[in-house]
């Protein structure tokens, strides 16, 4: 574990959640996907832009149910409104506590979202993605073997502003793969929504 | 097996050229090239009379001996002049290319050329990365980063944004998309390992060119085992072999005509340049390393009459598997165009007509 991140518990519906903490400034929550709780560099590198919490998601396979309980579990660690990323498997809370509380979640990012798959697509939930207004960045790997990356373009069809960004080379645990390139267009585009499309490139080489 | 000229634009200069590359650009004589552009499109007419597939450009700088710095602005020329051939744009140089750009400019050619396009997309020769002040070290990721963009570019219908390493967009949406789908009939061009396997990879043909067959064979092996590996089979239309043929009325004329020419290439680099060119530019052959081709000329493996010639093609057909040749009849940077013209005259009637079924 990185020594600037604080592990803690926090109780919600009796569940004993727990979480790790670090940075200040906007508030970041990540669900993070299958393999419990562990952090990537891409972690320390958006905690020196956001206060980030990273919260254990308990019974992944039925995370969708739980996330009232992640949402009050956020609220009694103080973040009234935040920024909402889900990873992976938990990319279906991330996506049920947007829909549920969507005046809390200021914007939301989904890494590699397995929540819809060409192979079982769930038409009530897609039809539902229509409901959400935040600004949404919708990440895939281009190297994703578990699953792939054209789903990209069903986030991008549904969600009414998604912005999706395919990550060069990486595979399906992009912030893993990619820590520099997935936290610089993560930071960017939760500082400045959908403004992130312009350039602040400089190419000046000499004065 | 399918056949395409390859056409380097013959500039005749009306006076000595200096030998170095880069060639000054004060030494262009603007009628000279003016009329290499006017009989490159007279010559591709009767090329395509002859019944040649495609025709094929590639991308060169700085000097007279491809006369095709940007192959998409020939391309363009040559489709809007022929009505039939199939336009190889064997080229552009990926790595010093703006890849959104490619795609979008392959995707109108495609279409304004009614699908008469192929592509070609490869990092280059060596002495190419100094003409956009390209570091050599990154010329292999830059390309293998930059064809991936263009395939994506091409066939990803909703807008994106690309977080490369070499390359970053935060939106992409190209219009026209190309007229062939999902794209137009796609080489990676290259004997290098990463190139084969990334040709395997997506499904592209592959391109070798220059080397002798049992060489290139291993190349084009390697390409072979690796679409086994992803879970398909290439046809042999998608390897090309691109070549040199020397073809005479006899094999005695055809060897004669050979040693008549230079055994250098062209305009090279300052042997400074050229040896720490050599220390950055990695190559290899289907994994195995090989030095980066500097200077010296191009092999001619096609050499001979037309029966000979003809077996040649069959044997080359067998080792390197291709299903298509692009052919340089006469060397590429030669202004003497009386030995192409008959070249073009023997090849059409003696051996094309016989290689159609090999």
């Amino acid at each position: 574990m990185s020594a600037a991140f604080d592990e803690g518990h926090v109780e919600a519906d009796g569940r004993r959640i727990r979480y790790l903490e670090a940075g200040r400034g906007a508030a970041l929550v990540h669900l993070q996907g299958a393999g419990g709780l562990r952090l990537t560099p891409a972690q320390d590198l958006l905690a020196r832009r956001f206060r980030v919490v990273v919260l254990e998601v308990p019974e992944i396979d039925r995370s969708a149910e739980l996330a009232s309980t992640l949402a009050t579990a956020v609220r009694r660690m103080g973040a009234v409104s935040f920024n909402l990323m889900g990873s992976s498997f938990s990319s279906a809370a991330a996506l049920s506590l947007a829909l549920q509380e969507p005046q809390r979640v200021s914007a939301l990012v989904l890494e590699a979202p397995t929540v819809l798959r060409p192979e079982a697509r769930d038409v009530e939930l897609e039809r539902r993605l229509a409901d959400l207004a935040m600004p949404t960045l919708v990440l895939f790997g281009t190297a994703d073997g578990a699953v792939s990356p054209t789903m990209g373009r069903v986030y991008k069809e549904r969600i009414p502003s998604c912005h999706l960004v395919f990550v060069y080379a990486a595979a399906h645990a992009i912030s893993t793969d990619r820590p520099e390139a997935f936290a610089e267009v993560v930071a960017d585009f939760l500082e400045r929504r959908e403004a992130f499309v312009i350039s602040r490139g400089q190419t000046v080489i000499h004065p | 097996m399918k056949v395409s000229f390859f056409e380097t634009v013959r500039y005749v200069p009306p006076r000595p050229l200096p030998s170095e590359w880069p060639v000054p650009s004060g030494a262009y004589d603007h009628d000279a090239g003016a009329a290499a552009y006017r009989g490159m499109i007279e010559r591709l007419e009767y090329v395509e009379a002859l019944g040649f597939d495609w025709v094929s450009v590639s991308e060169h700088h700085y000097s007279p001996r491809i006369l095709t710095p940007s192959p998409i602005v020939s391309a363009a020329f040559i489709a809007a002049h022929l009505k039939r051939i199939t336009i190889a744009l064997l080229g552009p140089i990926v790595p010093h290319s703006n890849p959104v750009r490619v795609a979008e400019e392959l995707a109108m050619l495609d279409t304004m050329a009614q699908g008469r396009l192929v592509v070609g997309l490869l990092r280059g020769t060596s002495n190419e990365a100094l003409t956009y002040d390209l570091n050599p070290a990154e010329a292999r990721e830059r390309t293998d980063e930059g064809m991936e963009l263009i395939l994506r570019a091409w066939t990803e219908p909703q807008p994106f944004g690309w977080q490369g390493r070499h390359f970053q967009y935060r939106t992409i949406s190209i219009w026209p998309r190309p007229l062939q789908q999902p794209h137009p009939p796609t080489f990676a061009l290259g004997t290098s390992r990463e190139s084969l396997e990334f040709a395997a990879r997506h499904h592209l043909g592959c391109g070798v060119s220059y080397g002798p067959f049992e060489v290139m064979g291993r190349a084009t092996q390697h390409y072979r085992e690796a679409c086994a590996r992803h879970g398909w089979r290439p046809s042999p239309e998608q390897i090309l072999y691109r070549a040199n043929m020397l073809v005479a009325e006899t094999d005695e004329e055809a060897h004669a005509l050979l040693r008549a020419q230079s055994n250098q290439a062209p305009f090279t680099m300052r042997p400074g340049v050229r040896d720490a060119m050599m220390t950055l530019d990695s190559r290899n052959i289907a994994g195995q390393a090989r030095s980066p081709v500097v200077s010296g000329a191009l092999p001619t493996t096609f050499i001979g009459s037309p029966d000979t010639v003809v077996e040649q093609v069959r044997r080359c057909r067998e080792v390197v598997g291709a299903g298509v040749l692009d052919l340089s009849l006469h060397p590429p940077g030669s202004g003497d165009l009386g030995p192409l013209t008959r070249a073009l005259e023997l090849f059409g009637a003696k051996v094309l007509p016989r290689i159609r079924e090999i």
